[in-house]
């Protein structure tokens, strides 16, 4: 008998669930845009939710199909269609999906915190004139955000890719009579275009270079080895436009400005896209192209640095900011900078664990600040709060979760998943222990900004009347947030059983590693059990004193956080409150450029070269008109002549000329 | 059988009729009496058409002249309806004075 492959994940089951999640949100977007102008709200309350909970569903079954595959087949590959096919040699596009644990992470993420999220958004837009609009938009980036992540074949992978650009840039605009919300939007999508841009030309390039050229994945990365030579200039310059696309999407330095701005959607659109989801995109391009990043070290160098990098940027630029939302946006920035250098070091498992668990805490914080901007009528200033723990008890409840969380407070979500990355980057990625230090000051900075905003919320004076009057939010917004509560406190035990290297079992290492083996990838070695151990104390330690800083500065006030400021250098506390003036230099390098380019095209030579032609064409045909408008006359006589010297003419010519 | 002689004959009948036909279309300035000059003209071409199928002993020339009646019957139908039109506006019925298309 001869030995068959390993029994996979069967392929019809498969088939089948990546169907059904692509045709749930697709199925919401459209009835919500169809039919829910005419059937009104509550069947958009119920709709948009209801297929994000249905996609839900299908991921948890395709969950458990992975966990009971073989080891060795934990990746399934089904082509639902063909959908471009130009021969044996031509251009081959099918529309391929791939379950692999990597794939059924982010779907599972996607659609649990998701359907979270869609679940709270019922309550916070109770009040929106088109309920319809704001959910058709919300499934139709649940569906694109699922087809970047199940695709196999690089252009489905493209228009996913693309298209979470598009609903991100619809429900940025969502407020489209507020003139900032559509400068916001139309920012975000100008910054993704020139991600996509570099990620199609590495497309591109990849294709040409190919040995066996090929759309599909698996077959990139199984010939990618053949194809390109260890550390060579050419896989170099692809890996570093990968990395250029990813940091567009997932808003790094230098392609980062989008970020803030875009926190002018409504709250649950940067909970979803903004905070969870789409900005994470760039850290599962890296992952899923990581064969092609471990044959590059150079460019895997500059995703570490440019990830930790932004990480200490965003996080300095988060202690003054007073918009609670944008405090949150540069806490996300920083935070995805963390996963972007793990995953720039080669810890892929350990990017995606902090993805998986920050994408739970930053939700949860993003729907807390969206209750108390809703509690105070959308005030989202945060000198003009305090106090608010008076009247918002639940809320603050899971706002401190969240926090904590988000600060890697020992036990809760962020404390494992910090860690473990940090923990990974003592060891390897450029200058390897330094890179460690700073990202301990990225923890001191977190706990810091972390709980000043907790602190000057929550606690303290209220500053305006307005606290007093604030109620606390309804349930149908009160519930997703306990959820992702508990979720951010649970999580970090629920994925992780323990540390690696101190104790117990990595459980999603181990889900996800045969992702980052295959191809002949090889995973980064782990610290040893004391130097494990001596980080986590070091790290724990940075978060811990972030934290008390915190409390010192902003809530007992001894000393005053105004005075600490005075007492740094002045630049810093300029840049940070300038955000390190990169809007500024865009403006005067780019925005500002281009404006009096189409000025000056508008005033001079539009009028003078291209008017001139365009008109004398115009001209030319008029008075052409003119001559040839003499033969209408109208009178029946006149054309029954013309048509029968014509006739006679025609036979003339055939008798005589043609005989 | 007919004789030889007659084909060119017959020809010759068509033509006289087509030449009738072709200037009572363009002198008249009834519509009614230039319809009845189309029709003449069809039915010489109809006449040339039989004449040359029998010359040639095919039966192309009667098919032609069947589907030449029946769009002569459709421009009938339709030219004496927007004759018909006219007058019951009100408006005389000459052709020269149709001329609003112009426009």
């Amino acid at each position: 008998m001869i030995p068959g492959p390993p029994p996979g994940m069967n392929t019809t089951l498969a088939g089948t669930l990546a169907v059904l999640l692509f045709a749930f949100p697709l199925a919401g977007c459209l009835g919500n845009a169809l039919l829910g102008p005419r059937l009104g709200r509550r069947f958009c309350n119920i709709v948009g939710p209801g297929v994000v909970l249905a996609g839900f569903v299908c991921a948890v079954i395709a969950l458990v199909a992975v966990l009971g595959a073989h080891e060795d087949a934990k990746s399934t590959t089904v082509t639902l269609w063909s959908w471009i096919d130009l021969g044996v040699h031509g251009l081959k596009v099918n529309v391929d999906i791939t379950f692999d644990p990597l794939s059924v992470l982010m779907c599972l993420v996607i659609t649990g915190v998701g359907f979270l999220i869609h679940w709270y958004s019922v309550g916070y837009m109770e009040h929106d004139e088109s309920p319809w609009r704001f959910f058709s938009y919300m499934n139709l980036f649940i569906f694109s955000m699922l087809l970047l992540v199940l695709a196999a074949d690089l252009v489905i992978l493209i228009i996913g890719w693309a298209m979470v650009a598009l609903s991100s840039y619809l429900l940025i605009g969502y407020y489209y009579d507020r003139p900032s919300a559509v400068a916001a939007a139309r920012k975000a999508f100008i910054t993704q275009v020139i991600g996509d841009v570099a990620l199609y030309i590495a497309a591109f390039m990849i294709v040409t270079n190919l040995k066996v050229p090929s759309l599909q994945l698996p077959t990139i990365f199984a010939n990618a080895g053949d194809s390109f030579t260890q550390g060579g200039g050419l896989i170099t310059g692809i890996c570093v436009l990968l990395a250029i696309g990813a940091f567009a999407k997932s808003a790094q330095f230098p392609l980062h400005t989008w970020l803030p701005d875009a926190m002018e959607g409504p709250t649950p659109v940067s909970a979803l896209i903004h905070a969870a989801t789409m900005v994470t995109a760039g850290v599962y391009l890296i992952a899923r192209f990581h064969t092609l990043f471990d044959l590059a070290p150079i460019a895997q160098g500059v995703v570490a640095c440019v990830g930790m990098g932004t990480a200490v940027m965003a996080g300095i630029i988060a202690l003054s900011q007073i918009d609670i939302k944008r405090v949150i946006a540069y806490s996300t920035m920083s935070q995805i900078g963390l996963m972007i250098f793990a995953v720039g070091i080669g810890a892929y498992s350990a990017g995606m664990f902090h993805f998986a668990t920050h994408a739970v805490f930053k939700a949860l914080l993003f729907m807390a600040a969206g209750n108390v901007i809703h509690a105070l009528h959308d005030e989202q200033d945060i000198r003009l709060m305090g106090g608010l723990g008076i009247t918002m008890r639940r809320t603050e409840l899971c706002f401190l979760s969240g926090s904590l969380a988000l600060a890697g407070i020992p036990i809760w979500a962020g404390f494992f998943s910090k860690e473990e990355l940090l923990g990974l980057g003592s060891l390897h990625g450029p200058w390897a222990p330094t890179l460690y230090a700073v990202g301990v000051g990225v923890n001191i900075l977190t706990g810091i900004y972390a709980f000043r905003l907790f602190y000057t919320v929550f606690r303290g004076t209220p500053q305006t009347a307005r606290t007093y009057a604030a109620h606390e939010a309804p349930p149908s917004m009160l519930m997703p947030v306990a959820i992702l509560a508990i979720g951010s406190f649970v999580a970090g035990w629920a994925l992780l059983l323990g540390i690696p290297g101190v104790v117990g079992r990595f459980f999603l290492a181990d889900f996800l590693d045969p992702v980052f083996t295959a191809n002949g990838g090889h995973l980064i070695s782990e610290p040893s059990q004391g130097a494990a151990l001596a980080t986590v104390l070091i790290g724990t330690a940075g978060s811990l004193i972030g934290a008390g800083l915190a409390r010192q500065w902003w809530y007992q006030r001894k000393p005053d956080a105004q005075a600490v400021a005075g007492r740094v250098p002045r630049l810093l506390t300029q840049l940070s409150l300038h955000k390190f003036y990169f809007d500024e230099l865009y403006d005067a390098l780019f925005v500002k450029p281009t404006r009096r380019l189409a000025r000056e095209l508008r005033t001079v030579v539009e009028p003078e070269y291209a008017d001139g032609w365009v008109e004398s064409i115009g001209r030319a045909a008029t008075s052409l008109s003119e001559t040839f408008r003499m033969l209408q006359t109208g009178r029946l006589r006149d054309y029954a002549t013309g048509m029968l010297v014509a006739a006679s003419a025609f036979v003339v010519v055939l008798a005589v000329i043609v005989r | 059988m007919i004789d030889i002689q007659v084909f060119p004959l017959l020809l010759g009948l068509s033509a006289a009729m087509f030449t009738i036909g072709s200037v009572g279309v363009l002198v008249r300035r009834n519509p009614l009496v230039v319809l009845m000059s189309i029709e003449l003209m069809l039915n010489a071409v109809n006449l040339a058409f039989v004449d040359y199928g029998r010359f040639l002993n095919s039966e192309d020339g009667q098919i032609f002249t069947l589907v030449v009646i029946v769009v002569a019957a459709a421009e009938a139908v339709v030219g004496l309806a927007l004759v018909s039109q006219v007058y019951r506006a009100g408006r005389e019925l000459d052709i020269d004075d149709l001329s609003e298309m112009r426009e």
